[in-house]
């Protein structure tokens, strides 16, 4: 990757942070947190991500960060109040410039379809409130239109004479601007500390047709006053440390000759900048502080103009500066990114430890060394070590579902407005951790829940009002660890599954047969059959012919379950357990005709010894086992794979009874049961490919590679031959 | 003609290439050294379902699973009788990692492109698919082969 592409890579990875930053903070805003910080974060968060942007001339992406952000200082200096409209249509607007992100990280081209209505919303919002010129600007080309200069000098305050202060004298280097730093910023930040007047020296901006666009030719003098001691001053420069001139002086000791200076006098600039005449290049007489002249630095040409702009916001006390904010932010919690390569690797290492240090407490048993031995006890320790440096590993890739969780509050919004129901979305336990195998494959299936809960679970804001409820449907959804697993929960406060209705669509599509009886629960669960779905018209949002049975799918590839609980009038619960990685597997240790296989235990309901006289011929090789009046299809997985021809009598064997895809229950008979144990899936397919039947190897402690039943497979092979032998 | 060819053209100035020799029953075939990872002893692998009788199984490779061509059996001759003088050499045949059951390694073997020979048109099918040309070397005659189509083809086996 060439380096450019690199640092690309990386600001785009940032405007995912910034971007789920921005969201929640507009959602805590909405929710009614007014911590001016939270301002500041969504305000940083959209500038941070307009500064990238321009770094890399994304042109879309910029024009709409920079409205949205005009109207964000709007809001934050107290103009605009965060009311619930605006902080819809600022939600909207985040949405919309997460899409530009993404545009921008695809190359994608044209406009966004909301991007221009957006574009006007916030514009009337910052407009009614402050001068929006700046959002009019052109950021595409930079033209030196004079109003855009507002360039006076704030309302001069009144220095106190002998007040404690500072005269800060500060002329950026062309690196202060290269590294995306804005003078601007910096005097604001000054500004916080207490009252200051600023003074700009433009004295060696030369002539247009000499000026380097990427030069720095402006300098400032600041006169801060109040408490503020030195160490205060020079933080704020902290960040520019080395790419500007800087001298602070006590006041007391400089003289206070340049403070009531005659402010610098704009229309002079202009006229030379415009004018274009060499002779005005002359440095002025009021120059209040020599600086050295730098030699050609260079720095982006806009700060010429735009820079002055905000400093007629320096006095505004109110602010909380983004440089202390984002140095709070270092603060809290030191990380470094890592290519997911490299952790993936050191995952497959650790893997390989685990096996090998398995294969040698084997070999150390056969050797007959005492359990007391020191070698057997060294090995113990090994073992502990292992073990906590894959928990540790794991934990690397372990990461907050916050990820997938944050997704939803869009989704929410636009399902609730397609739907036309208000809704509010509760999310708890974001920072429940698990693999990013695993988060990766959680969006899909949540978003489906998601939508599912919206359009089919709440009910119509009218009919909630008949039944007493808010109009205001709620829609939760939870994260919690449970005995090593990870639970999930979509909960919805609507009107439950219409059981009855669910039974006569089922009955209808022939999924259950007319007379059957079913328990309140197992008609809940007739919604995840494949070919169900409720909704009676088929609405855009969920009846996509994606049904829950797709869900139920995806959930169990990842080696999870899935089940729902309804109460009539109270609403429906869906309960996903899944995995904490999908590295490492519970699996349970079979023998089948000298073969090692490995069951995964989330499939198993439980196992039984058959008698005789429980198992029933249909014929051919097929077989049936009576269980608790039941029959469910016994296959013999010996026979499934190939590794006989003729099927092991029932009762030499054990039955693991399982429950399949879409619920399906039946008994794989295996020769013998070895035991239960955590296995390392390592995949067939990266060398070889896939294999009926078997979801994937394993290694195990003897050093040799034990096949994983893939059982959905063998019991759908099954049923075939079934049918055929039947 | 085939990229074992054209990988080896690029390493080698003036068509120097070097081969690994191997023996399967009495014939010797050989096969470029630059696809060849290592070469270890055999060890019992882990039979696989629904395979084709070539294909011997998986075994353990330091954390990865890896196939066992039995290229004897793949190469149209009596399956090889595996035991702990047989060896696998572990070939890298494009993305994936490879091992192929032989009777014994023989030889390094360093040759110009001119001693290759095309292969003679001859009917069996095997020939054609594998062998890329013979190597008359002091009296033998040594099959270069291909490995890409070593593997068995998903596509073909689903048709």
């Amino acid at each position: 990757m060439d380096p450019l592409a690199a640092i690309l890579e990386t600001f785009f990875q940032e405007c995912e942070e910034q971007l789920a930053e921005l969201e929640s903070g507009l959602l805590a805003m909405e929710g009614g947190d007014t911590d001016p910080e939270t301002i500041n974060a969504v305000f940083r968060a959209v500038h941070s991500i307009k500064g990238g942007a321009g770094a890399f001339s994304l042109e879309s992406l910029i024009r709409f960060a920079h409205v949205f952000e005009t109207a964000l200082d709007e809001m934050r200096s107290g103009r605009l109040a965060p009311s619930g409209e605006v902080l819809k249509s600022m939600l909207r607007a985040a949405d919309v410039l997460a899409d530009l992100v993404r545009a921008a990280q695809a190359k994608e081209e044209g406009e966004h379809p909301n991007a221009a209505i957006l574009v006007e919303e916030l514009k009337a919002m910052s407009g009614a409130a402050g001068d929006a010129d700046e959002s009019e600007e052109d950021w595409g080309d930079f033209e030196f239109k004079p109003t855009a200069v507002a360039f006076e000098t704030p309302e001069a305050p009144e220095t106190p004479a002998g007040a404690a202060g500072f005269k800060v004298t500060f002329k950026p280097r062309a690196d202060l601007y290269a590294k995306a730093n804005e003078a601007a910023l910096l005097l604001r930040e000054l500004g916080r500390l207490g009252a200051i007047e600023v003074e700009l020296n433009a004295h060696d901006v030369p002539p247009l047709h000499e000026m380097d666009p990427e030069a720095a030719y402006l300098s400032w003098t600041i006169t801060v006053t109040g408490d503020a001691d030195e160490t205060a001053v020079r933080e704020v420069f902290e960040w520019v440390d080395g790419d500007c001139e800087l001298t602070i002086e006590p006041l007391g000791d400089a003289p206070q000759a340049d403070a009531g200076e005659a402010p610098f006098d704009l229309s002079a600039l202009l006229a030379r900048v415009q004018g274009d005449s060499p002779a005005m290049a002359a440095p002025e007489p009021d120059a209040p502080v020599a600086f050295e002249p730098i030699p050609e630095p260079p720095a982006p040409a806009p700060v010429v103009v735009a820079a002055p702009a905000p400093i007629a916001a320096a006095n505004e006390t109110a602010l909380d500066g983004p440089a202390a904010a984002a140095a709070r932010k270092t603060e809290a919690g030191a990380t470094i990114r890592v290519d997911l390569d490299r952790v993936d690797r050191l995952i497959d290492l650790v893997g390989e430890l685990v096996i090998n240090q398995a294969v040698l407490a084997q070999r150390v048993m056969e050797a007959g060394l005492a359990r007391a031995s020191a070698v057997a006890m060294g090995l113990d320790e090994l073992e502990q070590l292992t073990r906590e440096i894959q928990d540790s590993v794991m934990a690397i890739r372990a990461q907050p579902v916050k990820s997938v969780f944050q997704r939803m509050p869009r989704l929410v919004r636009e399902v609730a407005a397609m739907t036309g129901k208000p809704v509010r979305l509760v999310t708890e336990g974001e920072g429940t951790e698990v693999d990013k195998t695993v988060i990766e494959r959680l969006a899909d299936p949540l978003t489906h829940m998601i939508r599912n809960a919206i359009d089919h679970g709440l009910e119509s804001p009218e009919k909630r009002a008949v039944a007493g409820k808010p109009a205001e449907g709620v829609v939760r959804l939870s994260a919690a660890h449970r005995s090593g697993r990870i639970v999930i929960e979509v909960s919805d406060d609507g009107a439950g599954i219409n059981r009855e209705r669910v039974k006569s669509i089922a009955i209808e599509k022939g999924l259950i047969s007319a007379e059957a009886t079913l328990s309140d629960e197992e008609v809940d669960n007739l919604i995840f059959m494949p070919g169900f779905s409720t909704a009676s018209e088929v609405s855009d949002i969920s009846g996509r012919g994606v049904g829950m049975d797709v869900v139920r799918r995806s959930i169990q590839a990842l080696g999870g379950r899935i089940t729902i609980t309804s109460r009539p009038g109270k609403g429906s619960t869906f309960t996903m357990s899944l995995p904490l990685t999908l590295a490492v597997l519970d699996g349970m240790v079979v023998s089948v005709q000298g073969q090692t296989l490995v069951a995964p235990i989330t499939a198993i309901v439980e196992t039984l010894q058959p008698k005789p006289a429980d198992v029933h011929s249909l014929g051919g090789h097929a077989r049936v086992i009576s269980i608790r009046g039941g029959f469910v299809p016994l296959i013999d997985v010996g026979m499934a794979l190939g590794y006989r021809r003729e099927p092991l009598p029932a009762s030499q064997g054990v039955a693991l009874l399982i429950e399949g895809e879409g619920g399906a229950r039946a008994a794989l008979l295996v020769d013998a049961i070895q035991g239960q144990r955590q296995v390392v899936i390592k995949s067939l397919e990266a060398n070889y490919r896939q294999v009926p039947g078997v979801a994937a190897a394993t290694i195990l402690g003897d050093g040799r590679v034990a096949l994983i039943l893939d059982i959905d497979t063998i019991v759908a092979v099954s049923r075939g031959e079934m049918r055929k032998a039947g | 003609m085939n990229q074992i060819v054209s990988q080896s053209g690029q390493n080698h100035a003036g068509g120097m290439r070097e081969l690994i020799s191997f023996r399967i029953g009495a014939q010797e075939f050989c096969v470029d050294i630059m696809a060849i990872r290592e070469i270890r002893g055999w060890t019992a692998a882990t039979a696989l379902p629904q395979s084709p009788s070539f294909v011997r199984g998986v075994i353990n490779l330091r954390g990865a699973v890896l196939p066992i061509v039995d290229l004897a059996s793949r190469l149209g001759f009596e399956s090889t009788e595996a035991n702990d003088r047989n060896v696998i050499i572990v070939a890298q045949i494009g993305e994936q990692v490879v091992g192929l059951l032989v009777d014994a390694v023989s030889d390094i073997l360093t040759i110009t492109d001119d001693m290759i020979q095309p292969t003679p048109d001859v009917a069996s099918e095997t020939a054609k698919t594998f062998v890329r040309g013979l190597i008359p070397m002091e009296g033998r005659m040594i099959s270069l082969i291909g490995l890409e189509r070593v593997l068995p083809d998903l596509e073909l086996e689903a048709a």
